[in-house]
């Protein structure tokens, strides 16, 4: 094994795990599959896996505090109905039905952050409670009826710009904004402080509190939106309208490098991750595999690339010890840096 | 902080001893209605103590609450949610989570019917993956044959602890933490189940089965007046069956691995501090993995009970919204999500607190939407009490 | 002369217990103020006032003749009082310049949107480093950075604004004597420019090198604040613990015998040690002097087991060890007290009796049952706390975070003992712990070794090494660099070896 991770060969599959993954099971769809590799084909796996994808990079932001949400499923659901409701009732216009599911996902994501931040309940109860309340309020409000949408938001579902599906267009749009927070705002960084240490956040002045709060709004924002423009391609929000949408969302943010433990990912890899959940499925799909078996593959695949990330991160912490080292070598003794190649060879003896 | 109070011992001795006097001179009704209140948020029995109270109000104004048969249906429906809750805890108590409990309820439900079902109607079940080896037009791989139900239960028991090997294995083997070892365990055997049966519930189980749930009687009751010689048989009201025996069974032996066995000890260093007890000689990664199992193993138990109530196998039993019950109950009664605490006692609370709550919500006649939503209301009142007990008992330690 | 900041007649107290107790502290422009006294001698709780993280209950603060009441530690920074803390306070997934500018970033606008202005950002950190004098790229992620570069990280940070009162709070422990140096440099130039600095560690002769006054707290009392000239080291040990202390190190009882406990030959780990070989008899007390990265610490986790090895042979008692594993080494009564107690040694919530019995715990269980008879487990902490004269309350309730440094050490060494070792590997048994309890620890190891046992010490106090040893061993870049018999101990030849910088020849190898 020692001999093993120190080769280049192992070095880079193990660096560049996921997107191995992710050529290698395109090249095994291209081939094993029909018209698996087309153009019309690539763009429907990104529309499909715009949903998840969006959800996703709304995830990349509380995992990225040591959060979770597991409640975007029902806060999607909820903003479609009352979205959708609203619509139907009062005639208001598409644009308004949009600001209406955003605001009810702003103000679902507004609430978890009030019982995470105000009550200082964990995260993963506070969301599970919700999943379950909010999918029941859901309900409620509909007495466990389907809504059907007015024709109009079809138009708007259908909408394309260069030929491009509008979902897809929404998917790039919030992975620039997420991009843009993350990396070019001061909130975005605190954000990621906030994971690495929130005790030593606070001390450096950062107010954790707003960071934390907003980290669940952007969740929920983005479980509204999803929420919207999904009705808006499917035209009905039933009961099980997104339902266990928050497992995908999760698996995709950590196939593409998310730690559950907060400081480590991007939207990037969130959106890279639904991609990839999204291609293993329609690839399923093509080679007609048993419509059970497709979600069982998934898991296969879930599994595999986070064990090339754990195997990853062992690997850095292991030279990043030697690196320590070496360093200190350098610093303290002169005589003998020089001769001291990294990562120092050993007899074989 | 801390050095300073175990350097300063006689004075804090000689604080506590000012406390105490404080306390019998200063007797205003209200400073004696905190301190009694504090006292009962901080015992144990507290969830108990609320759950009965508020059963007894609500039976006030719902007389159906107060009905026996109504009673003893609560209690039929602890029984099981208890027994996966118990394996939830051990698994909360080393600091991890088992989501896949919600699979492995499915699986083992299934497995069971497979193997002893006793006739398959072929125009529903032919498009089954095992049809004509494993099932056939007569039923399940044993039916009919005595055996059946032992090796069925022991078939059920088997993919219990299977399940929580593999996730066991995910999580110490190949270092993937609890919550995405168990999401793949969970995705992975919810599916499975759902493809062994085709989504199909499979009915006909023998009786000896069935038995082993809540018609198995142990000591039933009558309470009406004996007017007529002969009492109709569901005015007979079963407070001990096979499921109590079976569950306070699992608790007994769950309470002894925890509380008395070095097993338990090992467990409750891990929760701490895995570091310190690896370094310490604990065998870390095989307590953990027999962690997981046992977890499985207590889903499976749960699966036994709720599929001989139903009297079929379900693909779709368990799943991720009985998490919320599972978790909650433990939760409730005191386990920590971060690890090293928890009890059986607390987790049988918990379980008491949901299944009159939900008991409580279905009386009032609301819709189960908004039993829903009440409940995951309560899990975060729960989960916020238990926060302001934690920071009263801090506080309380350090005066 | 001026006082830049002073505190009038400051008082604190945690639920009756008074941790800063009337003190009247003065603190100087363009002057170093070395403040020492033992753990739990209110130090903290006084820094933290000043700081902002507590209020004082009475007394009052001024900071240039006006009052100076903080509330929380954005007050203090605000007035201009920079705190470096022990631990480092850094977030490791970022780059220095964001660590150094995560509570308020230089922004500019392209277009309507506002950016983090990267530029101004890597210009402003690079003056900063530069000041300090770490020499590596504004956007090098800690993560990547030695524990040394971290500490001048930290620094960093606290010196980017122009603060007046700079607060030390020992923060060499993670240094190299390089890097020490560099920080004391950097003291005196921010004393040389008119601010004040105050000082504070556990490391007597450091103070005395570098303090133009003194300040002594005991108790939470301040004992005394002279001018450095005034204090020897023994009378700031006076004035610590209250009473003299004749000697630092108990009078030596073991003799070592002749049969080898334990023999390392050839060992090498790629990239952590290299061909190492030493020997421990019974009754010896070996000394591992090394700096921080030197792989002692590292050689100490592969003998007991935590790491693996890729050649050499490790033999205990004579015999060939061939699983190299943690729960060998226990059944081979190898005992590990580790370097850090918080995280690898000790249940922090669990009570004092199972932590002491943690490691015995399967001779107190039946095989087969696996019953623990509490009864034998309790008598037997117990006894083990009598042993090392545990300082606390009921040890089968107390949990371990209650217990002071001192005596949370005592308990991790108890752990062990109860498994009546042969072999005690002990990694900076003293850090973090006071004078008075250091002494203990050292009556421990010197009674380990009367009654037998082999003692590795493994420490970056040569002094220590230097009272306590029969032999010491220097390690240097993963490699044993040189072994030192009691008659050669010399506090400059032992270090000038772990720097490699010896004149003469490292001595040949123990075999």
């Amino acid at each position: 094994m020692r001999r093993l991770s120190e080769s280049r060969l192992f070095n880079f599959i193990i660096n560049n795990s996921t997107g191995i993954l992710f050529v290698v099971i395109l090249a095994f769809f291209a081939l094993t599959a029909q018209n698996f590799f087309s153009l019309d084909n690539a763009l429907s796996i990104i529309k499909n896996a715009s949903f998840i994808g969006v959800l996703a990079v709304g995830m990349t932001f509380v995992l990225l505090t040591a959060g979770i949400d597991l409640s975007v499923g029902s806060n999607m659901y909820l903003s479609a109905v009352v979205a959708g409701l609203l619509m139907r009732q009062f005639d208001i216009p598409v644009w308004m039905g949009l600001l209406t599911a955003l605001s009810i996902g702003g103000l679902y994501g507004l609430f978890n952050g009030f019982c995470v931040v105000v009550l200082r309940i964990v995260p993963f109860m506070v969301t599970l409670a919700t999943l379950v309340m909010g999918r029941g309020i859901g309900t409620f409000l509909t007495q466990s009826e389907q809504v059907d949408l007015p024709e109009r938001v079809n138009e708007f579902g259908q909408l394309r710009l260069l030929g491009i599906p509008m979902p897809v267009i929404v998917f790039l749009i919030v992975l620039l904004i997420a991009i843009y927070i993350l990396r070019y705002t001061p909130l975005g960084r605190q954000m990621y402080a906030v994971g690495n240490d929130p005790d030593a956040a606070k001390k450096a002045g950062v107010n954790t509190d707003r960071v934390i709060w907003s980290v669940y709004v952007i969740s929920g924002i983005a479980a509204g939106l999803v929420g919207f423009v999904l009705a808006s391609q499917v035209m009905r929000v039933d009961r099980s309208f997104g339902e266990s949408y928050e497992l995908d969302a999760i698996a995709a943010a950590v196939i593409g490098g998310t730690s559950l433990f907060g400081g480590v990912g991007s939207a990037l890899g969130a959106v890279f991750g639904a991609i990839l959940l999204q291609m293993v499925e329609a690839g399923l799909v093509f080679r007609s595999v048993n419509l059970y078996l497709q979600p069982m593959v998934k898991a296969l695949v879930i599994f595999i690339a986070v064990f090339f990330d754990g195997i990853r991160t062992a690997n850095i912490a292991q030279q990043r010890r030697r690196y320590i080292r070496n360093d200190l070598d350098d610093t303290d003794a002169p005589v003998s840096s020089a001769s001291l190649p990294e990562p120092k060879p050993v007899s074989e003896s | 902080m801390s050095a300073i109070q175990t350097e300063h011992e006689p004075q804090t001795l000689n604080l506590k001893r000012i406390k105490a006097t404080d306390l019998a001179t200063s007797g205003s009704l209200s400073d004696r209605l905190v301190r009694w209140g504090k006292k009962l948020l901080l015992s144990d029995y507290f969830i108990l103590i609320v759950s009965i109270i508020a059963y007894v109000i609500a039976a006030q104004f719902f007389d159906r609450l107060a009905r026996p048969l109504n009673m003893t249906n609560q209690l039929s429906n602890m029984w099981p949610l208890f027994a996966v809750a118990i394996g939830q805890t051990f698994v909360l108590i080393i600091a991890g989570i088992d989501l896949a409990q919600g699979a492995t309820i499915a699986l083992a439900s299934v497995v069971g019917a497979m193997i002893m079902a006793e006739n398959l109607n072929p125009d529903m079940f032919d498009k089954l993956p095992f049809w004509g080896s494993i099932l056939t037009e007569n039923g399940g791989l044993l039916a009919g044959s005595p055996i059946a139900t032992p090796v069925a239960v022991i078939g059920m028991l088997v993919s219990g602890l299977l399940v929580g090997l593999i996730v066991g294995t995910l999580i110490t083997r190949f270092n993937i933490t609890p919550f995405i070892a168990s999401l793949v365990g969970f995705i992975f055997f919810s599916y499975f189940a759902l493809w062994l049966t085709q989504s199909r519930n499979i009915s006909g189980l023998p009786e000896s089965f069935v038995n082993l749930g809540d018609s198995g009687e142990l000591i039933s009751v009558y309470f009406g007046p004996k007017l007529d010689p002969e009492i109709r048989r569901r005015d007979i009201l079963a407070v001990v069956t096979a499921s109590t025996v079976i569950t306070l069974g699992l608790a007994f032996f769950a309470g002894y691995l925890l509380n008395r066995t070095i097993f338990g000890k090992h467990m409750i260093a891990i929760g701490t501090n895995p570091r310190a007890a690896e370094i310490s000689g604990v065998p870390t990664r095989r307590v953990i993995t027999l962690v997981y199992m046992f977890s499985g193993l207590c889903a499976a138990v749960g699966a036994i009970l709720y599929t001989a109530r139903l009297e079929i196998g379900q693909p779709t039993l368990g799943g991720l919204n009985l998490l919320l019950d599972i978790i909650g109950s433990c939760v409730i009664g005191g386990s920590s999500l971060f690890g090293g605490k928890g009890s059986i006692k607390g987790t049988f609370f918990g379980v008491v607190f949901f299944v009159l709550l939900g008991n409580i919500l279905d009386a009032a006649q609301m819709s189960p939407f908004v039993i829903d939503a009440v409940k995951g209301l309560f899990i975060l009142i729960a989960a916020l009490l238990d926060y302001t007990r934690t920071r009263l008992v801090r506080v309380e330690q350090s005066t | 002369m001026t006082i830049l900041f002073e505190t009038r007649s400051l008082t604190k107290s945690f639920f009756g217990i008074t941790a800063v107790n009337n003190i009247s502290l003065e603190v100087e422009e363009g002057k170093i103020l070395g403040l020492i006294g033992q753990n739990g001698a209110g130090k903290s709780t006084l820094m933290n006032l000043i700081g902002g993280v507590h209020q004082p209950d009475s007394g009052q603060m001024l900071l240039a003749d006006k009052a100076y009441t903080p509330r929380n530690p954005a007050d203090a920074k605000q007035a201009g009082i920079a705190f470096i803390h022990q631990e480092l306070n850094l977030f490791t997934n970022l780059t220095i310049a964001e660590n150094i500018f995560i509570d308020g970033f230089p922004t500019r606008r392209i277009g309507p949107i506002r950016f983090i202005d990267r530029g101004q950002l890597k210009r402003e950190t690079a003056s900063i480093l530069e000041w300090v004098g770490l020499d590596v790229p504004a956007d090098t992620v800690i993560e990547t950075m030695s524990p040394g570069e971290r500490q001048l990280a930290e620094i960093a940070k606290a010196l980017y604004f122009d603060a007046r009162i700079i607060i030390f709070d020992e923060p060499t422990t993670s240094l190299t004597a390089r890097e020490t140096e560099r920080l004391f440099e950097i003291m005196r130039q921010l004393r040389d420019t008119g601010k004040a600095v105050i000082y504070i560690s556990h490391i007597l002769k450091d103070i005395a090198a570098i303090s133009d006054s003194i300040a002594v707290m005991r108790d939470g009392v301040l004992m005394a604040q002279e001018s450095a000239e005034s204090f020897t080291i023994d009378r700031m040990i006076n004035l610590m613990v209250g009473r003299k202390l004749e000697q630092l190190y108990p009078p030596k009882t073991a003799q070592s015998e002749p049969d080898t406990l334990l023999q390392v030959k050839n060992v090498s780990a790629k990239g952590l040690v290299k061909d190492i070989d030493l020997s421990l008899r019974g009754g010896e007390i070996l000394g591992l002097f090394g700096l921080m990265g030197s792989g002692r610490t590292e050689l100490a986790r592969i003998i007991f087991g935590l790491d693996q090895f890729d050649a050499g042979e490790i033999y205990v008692e004579g015999k060939r060890r061939t699983a190299n594993s943690i729960r060998n080494s226990i059944k081979n009564r190898i005992a590990f007290v580790t370097e850090n107690r918080r995280e690898e040694g000790l249940l922090m919530n669990v009570s004092i009796a199972d932590n002491t019995t943690l490691v015995s715990l399967p001779q107190f269980a039946n095989d087969l049952t696996l019953y623990v008879n509490q009864q034998a487990l309790s008598d037997a902490a117990q006894q083990a706390s009598q042993i090392l004269q545990l300082k606390s309350g009921d040890i089968t309730t107390q949990a371990a975070k209650a217990l002071s440094g001192g005596n949370q050490q005592k308990v991790v060494i108890a752990k062990w003992l109860l498994n009546e070792p042969m072999i005690f590997i002990m990694d900076e048994p003293t850090r973090g712990v006071d004078v008075g309890a250091k002494y203990e620890i050292y009556t421990i190891i010197d009674q380990l070794a009367a009654i037998g046992s082999g003692v590795l010490f493994i420490s970056s106090e040569i002094e220590e090494l230097i009272g306590m040893c029969d032999r010491i061993l220097v390690m240097s870049q993963g490699e044993v660099v040189g072994e030192f018999t009691r008659s050669e101990f010399d506090e400059e030849r032992i270090l000038r070896a772990a720097f490699r910088e010896g004149e003469e020849k490292p001595h040949a190898a123990v075999k």
